[in-house]
């Protein structure tokens, strides 16, 4: 009887996991990361990165500027705005963690990254999990692990962030003349930034160790992927 | 043999050789050897039982062969992996750890859960455990095919596809043996004989389709990875 319950869960996680499976799709991911040129890419997620935070700042900004007005419904309205930014911003940037992750593996080694620091970011449940991270990245050997830690603390730190911020504003909206929430929202904010510059930085050593991969190579490990499949 | 076994083994044997036809045609023998080999071992297997079956349709023999299928069936999901994450060091390090520590759990349930003889009169006591390691194998090879994006063809997708319902299949109806005990042997080896048909069918089928091409010179941003 063991058996046969095994059996079936086995059997229904292997077809519910191969039934979604799209082969075209993955291998047009594959081709991205080993055809696109590594520059524009990290351009286009700079431009991106700052777009974000202005617009993020702008809505706090205009926030800040209604409640100084004693315009609260107004500021309420704004600051939701701005979380909103921050909540678009945040999936974005746990997608492409989780992506950076999966394409980590394809390479031999990563450009070494510094341990993760408490210093750059101001909530306290983030800064714990820096130090945490700055630990266990002391524990580590191979900059493969370790690049992977520092996704793994960016995801939580994203989640951290995003939590955050979805508290304050709750709290704004129930005190909107209490500034305490205000400031927790600006700290998320800048601790959104700080993580965001440190998503950038693992982006730039991803990218830098994929064009280590000279041309020859990776179209042949390119050809080696495609003719896997055939 | 009753005569719907023999009916259904000669339409098993058929199926095998047009299975092993539309893999030559399509170029998919050496895809995965292990399966190749499984597909030939099957085939000479069920021939012997019924071209000679004084000889090979018993108890013996049968577990002999069953041990054959069931190693050959391990070493298909292992080269499967093999194939799949060769290519991507971290993921095949990865990889390697699973199967391994799947095999090691796998032989010490079955080396510590089953008796010591393995014969025809206990078989529903070893062969399910052995099925299930193998689905758990292929389990393990999709769930990291998907986690880590691998690309796999269409074949070696229809290979796990396939593989995974037969095999619980075959334990749903060992199961039905130790329950209902030897009376329903018949009817337990035709059902079985009957979801193996379907397997080399499905098999076939997949073999002789055209594998969609890669669609080129398409870009996709890597925030789209889900």
């Amino acid at each position: 009887m063991v058996e046969l319950v095994l059996s079936t869960v086995g059997c229904a996680a292997l077809c519910y996991t191969l039934g979604r499976y799209n082969r075209s799709l993955a291998l047009q991911r594959w081709e991205f990361v080993l055809n696109a040129p590594e520059q524009r890419a990290l351009d286009a997620l700079r431009r991106r990165v700052e777009l974000d935070s202005a617009l993020a700042h702008q809505a706090l900004d205009a926030a800040a500027r209604a409640r100084d007005e004693k315009r609260a419904p107004d500021a309420i309205t704004v600051l939701k705005v701005a979380l909103s930014v921050l909540e678009e911003a945040g999936a974005d940037r746990l997608t492409r963690l989780r992506a950076m992750g999966v394409y980590s593996r394809m390479v031999q080694a990563i450009r070494p990254l510094p341990p993760p620091s408490a210093v750059p970011f101001r909530g306290t449940r983030l800064k714990l999990s820096a130090r945490i991270a700055g630990l266990v990245h002391g524990l580590m050997v191979g900059t493969q692990e370790r690049f992977r830690l520092w996704l793994t603390m960016m995801r939580i730190g994203f989640g951290i962030v995003l939590h955050g911020g979805r508290r304050a504003a709750d709290a704004a909206t129930r005190q909107p003349e209490h500034p305490k929430a205000w400031v927790e929202f600006a700290d998320e904010l800048s601790d959104f930034e700080a993580l965001d510059a440190s998503h950038l930085a693992a982006f730039e050593a991803l990218a830098a160790s994929l064009a280590a991969v000279d041309r020859g190579g990776r179209q042949q490990l390119w050809e080696r992927i495609a003719g896997n499949t055939r | 043999m009753s005569e719907a076994q023999w009916f259904v083994a000669q339409l098993a044997k058929v199926s095998l050789l047009g299975l092993l036809v539309a893999m030559a045609m399509r170029g998919r023998l050496g895809l995965c050897w292990s399966l190749t080999l499984y597909v030939v071992a099957t085939l000479v297997g069920n021939s012997l039982a019924t071209f000679w079956p004084q000889r090979f349709f018993n108890y013996n023999f049968w577990v002999l062969k069953q041990g054959v299928y069931d190693s050959l069936k391990i070493a298909v999901a292992i080269e499967l992996a093999w194939r799949a994450f060769s290519a991507f060091p971290g993921a095949w390090r990865i990889a390697r750890v699973v199967i391994g520590v799947l095999l090691v759990a796998s032989t010490l349930a079955v080396v510590w859960f089953t008796p010591r003889r393995w014969t025809y009169a206990q078989v529903w006591e070893w062969q399910p455990a052995v099925v299930t390691a193998g689905v758990w194998l292929l389990t393990a090879v999709a769930l990291m095919v998907v986690l880590y994006q691998i690309p796999i063809g269409d074949w070696q997708r229809a290979i796990v596809l396939g593989f995974a319902p037969y095999m619980l299949a075959s334990v749903t109806l060992m199961n039905l043996l130790e329950r209902r005990g030897w009376q329903v042997k018949q009817q337990v080896a035709l059902l079985d004989s009957i979801a193996f048909v379907g397997l080399i069918l499905f098999w076939t089928h997949a073999a002789w389709r055209q594998e969609e091409p890669a669609r080129e010179g398409e870009l996709v941003p890597v925030r789209s990875v889900a």
